[in-house]
């Protein structure tokens, strides 16, 4: 009987709060097991595309950076912002395929079939991006654009035709289309538009936008120099219009063009297949390497083959530095990229070989180990160079992206606010494909990973 | 203490031996002191001042370099050499754990099935060239002056003081989903840091990646070749690769400083 009392005593075993087992240190069996059952994450699907995207850096004030809380903070006690040192991203609704940046304003470019292909941001005090409405006064303009805001074009065709490249110089732009022409906006007190001059004409909130289609063969390439703007065609002829005191136009005199006209010279029956120019100086390179150059030479640009200070007939440059692929026109200094992927300088300014180096007639090599060559990455050539006012910028065939010259308002992006004397990269987060160079801000495209 | 020690100092005693009479006489004989016999007195070297060079982790493997005695002096000057190392980094793709490697606890699980060899050599090359240009923002060398320019033509700029850790050069020598081999050439480094970047790696490719394997393939001027492995730690090999090495060590030292 007490046993039976002393079994019934003991509390029944079932539905025990017990704490929970101790942590430790489990067996490798455990430890795989817990592993096997984790779930897993997919981040990105086997097919998962590469974005693209635009990153723009420089001196914000103008709006020609495209973000409004730069210059007008969303918070009242936020101050604006005057440099953007390194690349920010700007988000567009479309994949940009051409951007250009002029004095002060920027335009982008969609290869797209719908109606808004082109948008404009920064200064439009010349409507050098078109007609903006302004929303408070529907008869007035914008002055200063601070978004990426829809140029209008009047296209025949909006709904086939495609915007294939952009350029942009002081005051003017220019946009070519594939099957519709060129269209230019913006100041046309030199006749830069290729219409005629009018006198006193107030290019403000001007809703003129000149078409021009009579070129030989479809125009493939348009390109804007300070005050002028040169047409390249499928036939490898070149037309200037524009401003021509420094020769820039190269027809021969030194008065303004308000229609382009064909350049002759050295250039004559020439095949030209690629043009640039961003100040008053220009270069052209021939399909079979050859580069030929007119405009100012105030800085040395055109010295090696004469002794004037403006050339205003195409010359051709004897260089003997192999085949050139590609060449860029600065303010004050040149740039070209030969088929073995050597970039040479010269002219007057920062070129690039150190602070020594300020001047030079005849083109002088950037060593490839500064653009990242060495024993253990011999393979990287630069494929591109392109040039701002008093700045170079050069792209690799790895997408990485080396600034240096001037740096005006932080227009390199390197973070700094000195003057690079040799090539320095500039950290973006992606592969560079292409980018513009403006005056004191710089816009590029880039895939990301 | 293997090498042969001095002979032992002997000196005259007289010892009894039995003479030719049958009576004991004194003859002086040489006989070793038997207070300086090694049985008696014991090993000769009981303590050795040994320091190290750069720390290897644990679980780390490779060259590590190891002074002695005198040596040490030479530790500190090896040191301010600030030359770069050599790590062959193994990972695998698919696992993030809390310490990156492939023993900690797991955090999280993902796909790999898109990373490509391309899009990998696409992030080395991102990091190669950050990290170039933190090479040249620590080396406090005046960006603006000519000697400048013709150091970084010939990629000589490197930081001579303290910094945080670089990475000079990346390199993928094997890509084999979902596994994967770097070589790194770094500065001022720890392996939790390598670890950190093989993640790091990861995240950038959206996926999760852990570290393997550590082993430093060289270390300044040491190489694998010079190293001796634990079954070859006798006398004569130490003997043999210091006096190997002294030659590279004085080398080094008298170019960088």
């Amino acid at each position: 009987a007490l046993r039976g009392a002393l079994r019934g005593a003991r509390p029944p075993p079932a539905s025990r709060r017990g704490l929970a087992k101790p942590a430790a240190p489990q067996s490798a069996r455990q430890l795989r097991e817990v592993e096997e059952a984790a779930p897993v994450f997919q981040y990105a699907g086997k097919a998962a595309k590469r974005k693209d995207r635009v990153f723009v850096w420089g001196f914000c004030y103008s709006g020609a950076l495209g973000i409004p809380s730069f210059v007008k903070p969303d918070a009242g006690w936020k101050k604006p912002r005057r440099i953007q040192a390194t690349p920010y991203r700007l988000e567009t609704q479309e994949k940009i395929s051409s951007a250009a940046c002029g004095y002060g304003f920027t335009l982008l470019a969609s290869r797209t079939t719908d109606i808004t292909k082109v948008w404009g941001m920064g200064l439009n005090k010349d409507s050098q991006l078109g007609f903006q409405r302004s929303r408070r006064d529907q008869t007035k303009g914008y002055e200063y654009v601070l978004e990426p805001s829809p140029v209008p074009l009047p296209l025949e065709k909006p709904q086939q035709t495609r915007v294939l490249q952009v350029s942009c110089g002081r005051a003017h732009s220019l946009i070519l289309t594939d099957s519709e022409g060129v269209f230019t906006m913006g100041n046309n007190s030199y006749g830069q538009c290729g219409r005629k001059v009018v006198e006193d004409e107030t290019y403000s909130e001007s809703h003129v936008i000149h078409h021009l289609k009579d070129f030989d063969s479809r125009v493939v390439q348009v390109v804007c120099g300070q005050d002028h703007s040169l047409f390249r065609t499928k036939k490898g002829t070149v037309y200037a219009c524009g401003w021509g005191a420094d020769g820039q136009t190269g027809l021969g005199h030194y008065n303004i063009t308000s229609v382009p006209t064909k350049l002759r010279g050295d250039i004559a029956g020439v095949n030209i297949i690629q043009v640039s120019s961003y100040g008053d100086c220009c270069l052209a390179v021939s399909d079979e390497g050859d580069v030929f150059g007119w405009g100012n030479s105030e800085y040395l640009q055109l010295a090696s083959v004469t002794e004037t200070t403006q050339v205003n007939v195409p010359r051709h440059l004897p260089f003997k530095i192999g085949k050139i692929k590609e060449a860029a026109c600065g303010g004050t200094g040149n740039v070209v990229l030969t088929e073995e992927g050597n970039v040479f300088v010269w002219g007057y300014g920062i070129l690039g070989k150190g602070p020594n180096l300020t001047e030079t007639a005849v083109p002088e090599m950037i060593p490839p180990s500064l653009f990242g060559w060495s024993d253990f990455n011999p393979d990287i050539r630069v494929a591109h160079v392109r040039c701002g006012l008093s700045h170079f910028a050069a792209l690799t065939n790895r997408g990485e992206l080396f600034v240096w010259g001037k740096n005006l308002r932080g227009c390199l992006g390197t973070g700094r606010m000195e003057d690079h004397y040799f090539p320095w990269r500039v950290t973006v987060p992606g592969e560079v494909v292409d980018v513009a160079c403006g005056v004191d801000h710089m816009v590029s495209m880039v895939k990301s990973f | 203490n293997a090498a042969p020690g001095r002979p032992p100092p002997q000196h005259v005693r007289f010892l009894p031996t039995p003479g030719h009479d049958g009576a004991t006489e004194l003859v002086p004989t040489m006989v070793p002191v038997l207070a300086e016999h090694p049985l008696v007195r014991g090993p000769r070297f009981r303590r050795l001042k040994i320091g190290a060079g750069h720390r290897l982790d644990v679980k780390a493997s490779g060259v590590f370099v190891l002074g002695i005695g005198h040596g040490n002096k030479l530790l500190t000057d090896l040191y301010n050499c600030h030359l770069s190392k050599v790590y062959t980094v193994g990972g695998l793709f698919g696992k993030a754990t809390d310490d990156f490697s492939d023993t900690g606890t797991l955090v999280e699980k993902t796909t790999f099935d898109h990373i490509t060899r391309e899009k990998l050599e696409r992030v080395l090359a991102v990091i190669q060239g950050t990290n170039h240009k933190a090479l040249l923002m620590h080396s406090n060398i005046d960006m603006k002056t000519q000697e400048a320019y013709e150091l970084a033509v010939r990629g000589l700029i490197r930081p001579m003081g303290k910094s945080p850790p670089i990475i000079t050069a990346v390199r993928c020598l094997q890509f084999a989903p979902p596994e994967f081999q770097l070589e790194i050439h770094c500065l001022h480094e720890t392996q939790k840091y390598l670890r950190k970047v093989v993640h790091e790696i990861g995240l950038e490719l959206k996926s999760s990646a852990v570290c393997t394997q550590v082993r430093r393939t060289r270390d300044g001027v040491f190489t694998l070749d010079d190293a001796l492995l634990r079954s070859q730690w006798n006398l004569q090999n130490i003997r043999n690769a210091i006096w190997s090495c002294q030659v590279k060590v004085q080398a080094e030292i008298e170019r960088t400083l």
